[in-house]
Order: structure tokens, then C-alpha cells, then sequence
């Protein structure tokens, strides 16, 4: 240790000393961005203020799974408001409103503050950045996706009378749960990644985030009202009623409040539309980062 | 085999202009300054070696590694100072360099422990705390240094590092490099178009313009001892030649001076190098020409560039120039 701050200039100086510990490299460089992404997702090491968003978004996207199991714990099975294929569609508003406020986090600052030179000098490419930013914003959306499901789940096995019974019902769910919140989660991460990275500007990015995604919600509204006769287009206009269309192409399952009932196209349809979601959104965040002069 | 070594190398951007032309050259270990005008190509070829930029044609290979091929392999062991601004405001200096080195591929612990050392080599103390956006360039430039060095890289990268300092930051920035080449065991490549800083720090030149190699050399054969003998005198030096070339000396005049070539005089007895000056002195006092000077020419880092109207000015010698 220093005996004492020095303006003055250096007391004890020990030497340089050279580092011959390992080098974990590429992997190590992409992990580290992705565990910061996360905490920047979070608010994480930021002042109170930045975790108001996240970590509510995180409460009201499980309130409704604790809801759900209380009322089966306690009442029983008499209401369901919440099931496994309803619950995204449910909560779905929130996503947005998570990636808005989470996703400049992510990828403004390195991109005002001309950081990605020292990124891209270091052992990993433009496209490792990428997709680690996207990992973590995925991963942290799971929160939001995954969780909640979760919770439901284990709370109707819980809330069973025998709970190794309602164990070997429910199991079968659980890859459905899982690959429909990763799904959620992939997908919206991505678009509101690309947004960002286009915008330039937190506020701008933000406020375009949530254009897209309450626009289409509009319009996919309009579309479906009951005498225009274009319910079948309804549906892909908003993002997240493609998603559930997906979802129930995947993994079966209506959800009687979404669009996609009324549609009655084929689901498939879905799919191809996800396919695009997702192509637009990385094809568009390679062009960005392959602007970066360095 | 070279630390670096680049054949061919030719990189032109999108709208024509030629960056760097059909570069060849070799770099081995050492302080090594990269010098040439603004635009010579200096950037862009610390870009090419680190990967961040494709060249167009030819080869650069660093430790023996395609930089095309190899780059994160390359990039893990090198450090780069880029030459604008490019740190985050909102976040400290032991919080940014200590990310950057688990960028760079080390593990958290020695991140810390390694960033606590380096930010203290660099000279940053109690202020490491505080977010970045409230420092003062010479702060920021150590900072963007400390997160070049932080890996304990083979190669270190430095494009223009006394960009935007006062003298003496700039003093203090220079007298760092010159630690770190000699102490810290690193090869660094310091691109300048300052060459009297490059003079104080560097053991090598790589001179380039206009995307060609000028020179490569070690530093002291620049400004070595020419073989002549520069005579100055108050008045019409002519006589003089004259008397010098009865002698045998082989003198001319360039300017209002003479210039004496040394290897024409005939070697002297006692094997004195300065005979010659006598042989000068006697015959100027003969023939009664005040002599102002008589010296052994140098070469100057200077003249390198002097020919080249568009080069000189922009390369700028003083070891007090500012930033064109």
C-alpha cells in the first residue's frame, strides 16, 4: 500500500509487473460483455433512479403468475385467469416498455462515447459484440418471460394435493415454457436492439422502441374491427401478436384474447413473419456496426 | 522473424484515396517511432495490424499471425491508444479499465488487481474514483493509455498520444512511454507527426508518406555525424576552397558555407580526426577570413521530409510544434 496519495509524485514504486496468469480470449471477452449487458439491463451499479423500470417491469410481469397461485392455493380451482398460453400475451405490454428503457443501455454509450474502437481492438469481432449485446438483453428478458411461467408452474404443482402426481402432469409444459420465453425474448431483444443501435440517442431510441411496437398494436386493433373483414392481417401488424401466433404454431394453444384467433390464417405464417422480425432486426444491426469507422 | 512485418500492403478507401501504397517493412522489437505527415498513412496501418480495418491488398502478419486471419489471437496480446476521444463519461477509471481487461481476456480478479497497478503506473490516484466525463485531457489520455496497457500486451499502439496536451502533459506523457519501452519490457509503436517527440522517445524509425516506406533505421543514424566538415566564414569563402583543394581537400560551397568532405583528407599521422580542423583553421588565418564555425555536420530528423514540400509541412520538428 501507498503511505500517502501523491501529487508529488511517486514514493514506492514496486516495478512493473508483467501478467503471466491465463488469457481467456475471445470467450472471455464475450462473456464479460454479456454479464455487463445484463447488469446494464438491470440498472446495475447505477444509481436508484435507472432500476425503477427493469425491476418493475420484472414485479408486474409476475404479479399475475402470484396472483394465479394464490387464488389456486387459497380458493382453488374454480377461476383460471392465467394459463401457460394466455400469460405472455397478458403481460405482453411490459416487454416493450422493458426494452425501451433497457435496450439504449446497452449499445448508445459504447456508440456516443466512441468506445467500440477499444472493443474491436480487443480479441473478438464486430459480429461477437453483437450478438453478446443481443445475448444479454435476451438473457435479461427472460426475467420478464420465463420467470413468471415458472412461478405458475410451480405453483400449480405446489398447490396440488399430490404434488408427484401433478409433477408428472405438468412436466410435459416445460419445454413449451421454455421455448416460448425464449421466443419472447430473442425476438423482442432483437428488435429493440437494432432500434437502438439505429437511433443514436437513449430519449429517441426509447421513444421509437415504444412507437413500434404501441403503433402496431393500433393498427392490428383497427385492422381487426368487426366489419372491415380484415381480421386474417390483423395480427401482423403488432409484433407481439406474431409472436403469439408463433407460439401457438410451436407449441398449440389459443390465447382467447389475441388476434390470432380471429385471424384463422395458417400458422405457419407466423413463423415466416418471425423469421422476418428477426432478419430485418440483425440485418439492420450488421449494417450499423459494420458503419463503425474505428 | 519480425515482430511485424507488412509486404505489399496496400489499403485504399472508398472514394479513391490511397492510404497506404505497396508499404513493406519489417518491425522488431523496440521503442519504435512510426512518423510521416498527417495523412502519410500511420493511422491506417495501426488499424490494419490490429484487424480493426481490412487492407486492401498485400500482407501484414503480427507474431507471425495473419492479422486477417488471426486477429482476436493477435488482438489479445496488443494494446491500442487510438487517437480521439473514446471513453464513456459516466463511468470511473478503475470501473472502465477494469472491464476492458476482461475484455481482453483476463479473469476478474486479475482485472482488478492489474488495473489498480496500471492505473498507478499511469499516474492516476485518489481521481480513479470519480466518473471519467469530470477529467481533464491529460487525465483522459492516461486513462486511454492505462487501458492499452492493463493486458500486459507484447505490442503497444499509441496513435498520436500527445494529442491535445499542454506541455507539460505532453512532457509527462512522453517520459511514460519512454518507461514503459524501457521497463516494461513491451515493444511500442508510437505514431507521431511530432518528430521531436519522437525523437526523445523512439530507439527506431519507420519514416512513411504518402502510403510508401521512407526509411527504416535506428534512430541515431538519422542525425548521425555526416562525413563532412561544415566551415563557415564572415566573408567570400572561395579563397578557401581553393587553398582546401591544393591540399587535396574536396570542399564546396553550398550556401555561404563549405562544405569539406572528410574522407578526402589524407589520414594524419597521429590518427588526430581533428587535423583537418587545423589545416582549415591555419589556412583561414592566412589568408586573414574571420571564421565564424567550423563543425562536423549532422544529419537532422528534418531532412528526411525537407524535399518533400507537401510532407514538410505538416511534419513538424521543434520539440515545442503544436498539433497542425
Amino acid at each position: 500500500m501507498r503511505a500517502s496519495p501523491e501529487p508529488t509524485g511517486t514514493i514506492y514504486d514496486i516495478g512493473y509487473r508483467s501478467y503471466e496468469g491465463p488469457r481467456l480470449g475471445r470467450r472471455g471477452a464475450i462473456d464479460t460483455i454479456v454479464r455487463s449487458g445484463v447488469r446494464a439491463a438491470f440498472g446495475m451499479g447505477r444509481s436508484g433512479r435507472s432500476k425503477v423500470i427493469p425491476w418493475g417491469a420484472v414485479v408486474l410481469a409476475a404479479l399475475p403468475a402470484g396472483i394465479a397461485v394464490a387464488i389456486r392455493v387459497l380458493v382453488g380451482d374454480i377461476v383460471e385467469l392465467y394459463n401457460y398460453d394466455n400469460y405472455l400475451w397478458g403481460i405482453g405490454a411490459l416487454l416493450p416498455i422493458f426494452v425501451a428503457a433497457q435496450a439504449p443501455e446497452l449499445v448508445v454509450n459504447d456508440m456516443r462515447s466512441n468506445v467500440l474502437p477499444l472493443y474491436f481492438s480487443r480479441p473478438i469481432s464486430r459480429r461477437d459484440y453483437v450478438i453478446a449485446k443481443l445475448v444479454a438483453l435476451s438473457l435479461s428478458l427472460l426475467a420478464l418471460t420465463l420467470l413468471p411461467l415458472l412461478l405458475l408452474f410451480v405453483g400449480r404443482v405446489l398447490a396440488a394435493e399430490d404434488i408427484v402426481t401433478a409433477l408428472g402432469d405438468e412436466i410435459g409444459v416445460l419445454p413449451g415454457i421454455v421455448g416460448n420465453s425464449l421466443l419472447h425474448a430473442v425476438v423482442v431483444a432483437s428488435i429493440g436492439l437494432a432500434i437502438s443501435a439505429i437511433s443514436g440517442r437513449k430519449a429517441y431510441a426509447a421513444g421509437a422502441v415504444l412507437a413500434l411496437f404501441l403503433v402496431g398494436s393500433v393498427i392490428s386493433q383497427l385492422l381487426g374491427a368487426p366489419g372491415l373483414g380484415l381480421e386474417g392481417l390483423a395480427p401482423f401488424a403488432n409484433p407481439l401478436a406474431i409472436l403469439d401466433g408463433t407460439r401457438e404454431w410451436l407449441f398449440g394453444g389459443g390465447a382467447a384474447e389475441s388476434p390470432v384467433g380471429a385471424a384463422d390464417v395458417p400458422l405457419w405464417l407466423y413463423g415466416v413473419a418471425t423469421a422476418v422480425l428477426l432478419a430485418l432486426s440483425w440485418g439492420l444491426l450488421a449494417l450499423r456496426y459494420r458503419r463503425v469507422t474505428t | 522473424m519480425p515482430l511485424i512485418s507488412t509486404r505489399a500492403l496496400t489499403k485504399r478507401y472508398p472514394g479513391g484515396v490511397t492510404a497506404l501504397d505497396g508499404l513493406t517493412v519489417d518491425i522488431d522489437e523496440g521503442v519504435i517511432g512510426l512518423v510521416g505527415a498527417n495523412g502519410a498513412g500511420k493511422s491506417t496501418l495501426l488499424k490494419i495490424l490490429l484487424g480493426l480495418i481490412p487492407a486492401t491488398d498485400g500482407e501484414a502478419r503480427v507474431f507471425d499471425l495473419d492479422v486477417g486471419r488471426d486477429g482476436p489471437r493477435i488482438r489479445a496480446l496488443v494494446g491500442y491508444m487510438p487517437e480521439h476521444d473514446s471513453l464513456p463519461p459516466d463511468v470511473s477509471a478503475t470501473e472502465f479499465v477494469a472491464h476492458m481487461a476482461r475484455v481482453s481476456g483476463l479473469p476478474t480478479s486479475a482485472a482488478r488487481e492489474r488495473t489498480a497497478d496500471v492505473l498507478r503506473h499511469v499516474g492516476l490516484y485518489e481521481e480513479r474514483y470519480r466518473a471519467i466525463g469530470g477529467y481533464s485531457t491529460g487525465m483522459k489520455q492516461r486513462v486511454k493509455l492505462a487501458q492499452a496497457l492493463v493486458h500486459d500486451p507484447r505490442i503497444l499502439f499509441l496513435d498520436e498520444p500527445t494529442n491535445g496536451l499542454d506541455p507539460a502533459g505532453r512532457d509527462e506523457m512522453l517520459s511514460l512511454i519512454e518507461r514503459i519501452g524501457r521497463d516494461f519490457g513491451m515493444t511500442v509503436i508510437v505514431a507521431s507527426h511530432l518528430l521531436g517527440e519522437i525523437e526523445r522517445v523512439a530507439d527506431w524509425l519507420v519514416a512513411i508518406d504518402e502510403g510508401h516506406l521512407l526509411r527504416t533505421a535506428p534512430l541515431g543514424s538519422f542525425t548521425e555525424r555526416t562525413g563532412q566538415l561544415i566551415v563557415e566564414t564572415e566573408d567570400d569563402a572561395a579563397p578557401l576552397a581553393e587553398r582546401l583543394a591544393a591540399d587535396g581537400l574536396t570542399a564546396r560551397a553550398e550556401g555561404r558555407a563549405l562544405l569539406v568532405e572528410l574522407a578526402s583528407a589524407p589520414p594524419s599521422a597521429d590518427g588526430n580526426e581533428y587535423a583537418v580542423y587545423d589545416v582549415v583553421r591555419d589556412h583561414a588565418v592566412d589568408l586573414g577570413l574571420p571564421l565564424v564555425r567550423i563543425e562536423h555536420r549532422r544529419h537532422r530528423l528534418e531532412d528526411l521530409f525537407r524535399d518533400r514540400t507537401d510532407a514538410s509541412a505538416a511534419v513538424e520538428g521543434g520539440p515545442d510544434a503544436s498539433v497542425a
